[in-house]
């Protein structure tokens, strides 16, 4: 049998290690994908019919708890959304200082994913215990860093799992000078390791897999777009929350449990690469420049591009946090009054897996009517199908069953989804006829 | 100077709050953070659990554990016991054992370790704890006030 005439099943009946519940088929017939399907069968978990009835007030610490990494973003994602509908104002203090809460999620995201997740694929490595075996001190740094994103969420959030510091009009609580202070060392100390972190994820070999996507994320007129910013895709879209619906749709997959959407009928990318591509150009000159040396060149259309560009984001999001702690004052107040109203309220944000949009219908009393959460997995989803299909062609139908598991997890992982939030390990059955 | 540092594991699911009842047993036993000893309850640290065995020279770790035994069981875990992990890794399963084992590859084990699984039944969000749980906590506690005193 020639390889043309090989067929070849692949079947993950269950994605291991995922938050969540998964699985990927894939079926290779006469040299050409028959069928490939991320399947998530995950049941529905209901969140949004959750927060039906329950009083503004609770929102931020409800929406905390759909993810265990990322729950800033849901947190101020909503507190957002809400504060703009009942036109509330909360100050540049707590402006601030929400974009420092967030730049400790993405600091400690991305370190996890970077160290634990993604870079064993690229040494060989199984896990993150192998590649320590390999580079004990890259994988020191890496932890460090994570826990100093840790520590910085502590701070704003009393906790860094499902914190609690949010609230609709500002923040609970204020840190005071001491604890600042504490942590403004700490992330001038870690610069000089987040420069390195990009110099070394720059060295590290990917596979050339250029494709054309689509690039989806917020952009704000000045800064890097973190938790403000318009709507914005690569071909030239730039909208409003509020018109999210008139160019993005979500349609249910039989194989899936989770939404699938699309930008204008097609699958497109959000996350840490299309935000490097979108907004490079906010990027401080200091980061622009250690880029040039790398020889990163944006916009960039290969996702095995996503580990740098997370190395990135940390070292932004470290130097945002100095920058916005620097001459830091205790506020008269962390939150000012709100009055609710009806209405409905949308908002968006870019969590560290990417554009993060919610919407809320509220009656006159401040409760939730309904309310709606598209998170960056659903988003991806259709561009992580179309990835594979792409990227197996580029790497060879004819590679060995081992090389086109693995090949098929790497791409995944470039994405970090969140089944509940994430997939992150395949353990594939291959069947060959 | 010779620090133990106690660390209780858990979170608010039920019988998972085994951890965390030993911790309040200890503290009701007069354990209390000083100089010498450390004592802190951890909710899920995944890999964070490697910061907080810095610089001890004794770590005495307690979790909750669902195997074969009964409910209420206290094990003991010597490091040759810690199961192969050979597989991926995930943010949101990185687990105590793996904690560990990423610890010892990288050198981070503190001189002694003490690991302690008390068997539980059902962790449902918001439970409470269940009898057996709740005596093997006070039990465990008795066991590590007398090993402090060796």
């Amino acid at each position: 049998m020639t390889e043309k005439q090989r067929s070849v099943a692949i079947h993950v009946p269950v994605l291991a290690r995922v938050e969540g519940e998964g699985a990927l088929d894939l079926r290779i017939e006469n040299g050409d994908i028959s069928q490939l399907r991320l399947r998530i069968f995950e049941p529905p978990r209901f969140f949004e019919k959750f927060l039906e009835g329950h009083h503004y007030s609770e929102i931020p610490d409800m929406v905390a708890r759909i993810c265990g990494i990322c729950p800033v973003a849901y947190q101020v994602t909503a507190a957002q959304a809400l504060e703009q509908l009942f036109d509330v104002d909360i100050g540049p203090w707590a402006r601030g200082m929400r974009r420092v809460f967030y730049c400790g999620e993405w600091i400690q995201s991305h370190s996890l994913h970077i160290h634990l997740l993604a870079a064993p694929d690229f040494f060989g490595c199984g896990s993150a215990i192998e590649l320590a075996r390999l580079a004990p001190d890259e994988v020191r740094r890496g932890l460090r860093l994570q826990a100093l994103g840790n520590e910085l969420m502590d701070l704003f959030g009393a906790r860094s799992v499902h914190p609690v510091g949010v609230r609709i009009g500002g923040f609970h609580a204020a840190p005071s000078l001491p604890q600042i202070r504490a942590i403004r060392d700490k992330l001038r100390a870690a610069l000089p390791e987040a420069e390195a972190l990009v110099r070394w994820a720059g060295s590290i070999p990917i596979p050339p897999d250029e494709q054309a996507f689509i690039s989806v994320a917020l952009r704000h007129p000045a800064d890097y777009a973190i938790e403000t910013g318009a709507i914005a895709a690569s071909d030239g879209l730039l909208i409003e929350a509020d018109a999210y619906d008139a160019h993005f749709a979500e349609q249910h997959e039989t194989h899936s449990t989770a939404l699938f959407s699309t930008y204008h009928q097609r699958p497109y990318l959000v996350g840490p690469l299309a935000r490097l591509n979108l907004n490079h150009d906010r990027l401080p000159a200091g980061i622009q420049a250690l880029l040039a040396e790398t020889g990163f060149s944006l916009p960039s259309r290969n996702l095995f591009h996503s580990l740098l560009a997370r190395a990135v984001e940390i070292l932004l999001a470290l130097q945002e946090a100095l920058r916005l702690l620097d001459g830091y004052t205790l506020p008269d107040s962390p939150w000012v009054p709100v009055t609710p109203r009806a209405g409905v309220a949308t908002g968006c944000t870019e969590a560290p897996r990417g554009l993060l949009w919610h919407r809320y219908e509220m009656d006159g009393e401040g409760r939730v009517v309904n309310a709606r959460i598209v998170p960056p997995t659903s988003q991806n989803q259709g561009r992580i199908e179309e990835d594979l299909r792409l990227s197996l062609l580029n790497f060879g139908l004819d590679q060995p069953d081992d090389a086109l598991r693995l090949h098929c997890e790497k791409v995944i992982r470039n994405y970090d989804p969140c089944i509940s939030c994430a997939t992150h390990f395949l353990r594939m059955n291959v069947e060959r006829t | 100077m010779s620090t133990v540092r106690i660390l209780g594991i858990g979170s608010p699911s039920g019988d998972d709050q085994a951890g965390w009842l030993t911790v309040d047993a200890l503290l009701a036993d007069g354990v209390h953070t000083d100089g010498k000893i450390f004592i802190e309850k951890l909710d899920r640290p995944g890999a964070n659990l490697i910061h907080h065995l810095d610089g001890a020279s004794r770590v005495i770790l307690i979790d909750a554990t669902q195997g074969n035994g009964r409910i209420g069981e206290i094990q003991r875990f010597d490091q040759k016991d810690w199961p192969g992990y050979s597989h991926g890794l995930s943010s949101h399963g990185f687990g105590v054992l793996a904690a560990l084992m990423l610890a010892r590859e990288l050198g981070s084990l503190p001189p002694r370790l003490d690991l302690y699984g008390i068997e539980i039944g059902a962790a449902l969000p918001g439970a409470d704890t269940g009898h057996e749980v709740q005596a093997a906590a006070q039990r465990l506690a008795a066991m590590i006030v007398s090993s402090l005193e060796e």
